[in-house]
């Protein structure tokens, strides 16, 4: 880890769990669901608001462990350094708050895993269904990128 | 007989008129529907409808060996599918820890730039031709078939290049071919530069591009948007600049801002990006590594260790994105894909905001939208603040 990025994981020392480094160089970052909010004002106190923007949100499904991760990317482009904010929640009930009025340019990609993998973004009201999946699939309630969605 | 009462409300009956944009041909020849609400001759809010071309890609994907997917990736989209493919493949690299020889490199970096030349070349026809020029549309679409040429020259095809593969590149250039290419770059830099001059100064496009869909710097980083429609937004990012993936650190190149945020910003950071692009293709022809850049198909392993990797590529529309993820079998676990358009077209709505009606396609043609690419979606506008007015049928009672 160079040192920019060992000096951006200490100022978020306080909401860490643990941190490591996905290939090629991308600091990684696991917290509490709950606390995704907070780690955005934070850096947005550290860094300035106009020197990061949000890349994507993904989320994987790991049905053997009940889980389902997800995966804030973000680019730090006055620092080269892209950031991966990273939390688990319930497979059973995967709720986690919506980051939209603090970052609107979360919005496609909130929009895009609520309706592939079915994680609930509380505040965001612009969720729907079919917002990419066809009606025929979306009516049965099924999420696709789930691993046992059958698609 | 009548009582008087005072009034404790005044309810201005708005008069609203929703228009459709699309499905068909809104700007590009492409699947998206713009439905605006406008007030008069001003757009007042805009919903973005897309999903007519959701093809379940990365669930594909998953259900494929790593090796297929570096075609499928590559059918993402037409225009960029170079990009998509070095991305995806560079993800794969990581993955297995495989550093391609530097010829390779090169010639990686070489596709890629021609593929940023011709697309480029078509986004600024299109915004002539919705500015209603259409001869320059023509002259321009013209020029570009010589670098799709160029590009033929080098990977064999015109379009679909399956030019990456992992650990370098699919085939090698001679000098009979590296002389051919140099020679349809030289000639095309003379017509870029004489199109950069009729956008100077022709009083249509001027009159057409400037100031329309201005985004201020602000605006545009908050709401994720990325390529030359931030940096037209005098936002200096570029993955080339910031991850220098393949030869990017060894080739000179700048990084191309303008400081306005309008249509015609947008259109000078593409023109100086064709410059920047047809100096790095000649810088490449002339400083080319010697090596095989070819490497052997039945050397590479079938199996992929656990791991995963997030690679970015800059794509003629913007950062591109891919996450690879490996559960050590020869199938990925995830792959997500995130294209520039995404950002760009999903979360741009708000720079339709008070616009002419007329205007809305110049300032999508601006965005470079690449439906396709973006495979997705249906949004609203975010702008906070904006006067929302409430539809008729709404203060009728009528349900939605």
């Amino acid at each position: 880890m160079t040192a920019t990025s060992q000096s951006l994981v200490d100022s978020l020392k306080e909401y860490v769990i643990k941190s490591y480094t996905m290939k090629p160089n991308r600091v990684v970052i696991e917290v509490e669901a709950s606390k995704v909010r907070e780690v955005f004002v934070k850096l947005a106190e550290v860094l300035g608001k106009e020197s990061f923007y949000l890349s994507t949100i993904e989320g994987t499904d790991f049905p053997e462990k009940k889980l389902i991760r997800i995966d804030y990317f973000i680019n730090l482009f006055k620092l080269d350094t892209n950031l991966v904010l990273r939390a688990y929640l319930p497979r059973e009930n995967p709720i986690i708050p919506s980051v939209i009025d603090l970052v609107p340019g979360a919005l496609a990609g909130e929009l895009e895993t609520h309706d592939l993998l079915g994680i609930i973004f509380e505040g965001n009201t612009y969720l729907r269904r079919s917002f990419f999946v066809p009606e025929d699939i979306s009516s049965k309630g099924i999420y696709p990128l789930r691993k046992d969605s059958g698609v | 007989m009548f009582e008087l009462v005072e009034a404790t409300h005044l309810i201005e009956i708005p008069l609203t008129v929703e228009i459709p944009v699309g499905p068909q041909h809104p700007a590009l020849h492409e699947p998206l529907l713009l439905k605006l609400h406008a007030d008069g001759e001003r757009v007042i809010k805009v919903d973005v409808i897309t999903g007519y071309n959701h093809r379940g890609i990365e669930k594909f994907a998953e259900k494929n060996t790593f090796y297929r997917d570096i075609f499928i990736v590559g059918r993402v989209c037409g225009i960029c599918n170079a990009v998509h493919a070095n991305c995806y493949v560079r993800a794969l690299e990581y993955i297995l820890d495989v550093d391609p020889p530097p010829r390779a490199k090169y010639l990686r970096v070489l596709a890629m730039e021609l593929e940023r030349i011709h697309s480029h070349m078509l986004i600024l026809a299109v915004n002539a031709e919705l500015a209603g020029y259409e001869t320059l549309f023509m002259y321009l679409m013209k020029d570009r078939e010589y670098v799709m040429k160029a590009k033929e020259i080098l990977t064999g095809q015109r379009v679909l290049a399956d030019y990456m593969m992992v650990g370098g590149v699919r085939r090698d250039v001679d000098e009979v071919k590296k002389s051919r290419i140099l020679d349809i770059v030289q000639r095309v830099e003379g017509r870029v530069r004489y199109y950069h001059s009729v956008f100077r100064e022709d009083a249509t496009i001027n009159k057409r591009l400037r100031d329309t869909g201005r985004i201020k710097q602000v605006d545009a980083l908050a709401n994720s948007l990325v390529g030359p429609v931030v940096r037209g937004s005098g936002v200096k990012t570029d993955a080339r600049a910031h991850d220098k993936y393949d030869a990017y650190n060894e080739i000179p190149f700048n990084v191309i801002t303008e400081d306005y945020g309008d249509s015609y910003a947008r259109a000078m950071v593409r023109f100086g990006e064709l410059y920047e692009s047809i100096n790095m293709v000649k810088y490449i022809l002339t400083h080319l590594p010697q090596g095989n850049p070819v490497p052997d198909e039945r050397k590479l392993p079938r199996r992929f260790p656990e791991g995963e990797s997030y690679a970015t590529v800059e794509a003629p529309r913007g950062e591109l994105t891919y996450y690879v993820s490996s559960s050590g079998s020869d199938k990925p676990y995830r792959v997500k894909i995130r294209t520039p358009s995404l950002n760009n077209i999903v979360n741009s709505t708000f720079a339709y905001v008070d616009q002419m009606i007329a205007d809305v396609p110049i300032i999508l043609g601006s965005f470079d939208p690449c439906i396709s690419c973006m495979e997705r979606a249906v949004i609203t506008d975010l702008r906070r603040g904006v006067k929302y007015q409430i539809p008729l049928k709404v203060l009728g009672g009528v349900k939605k």
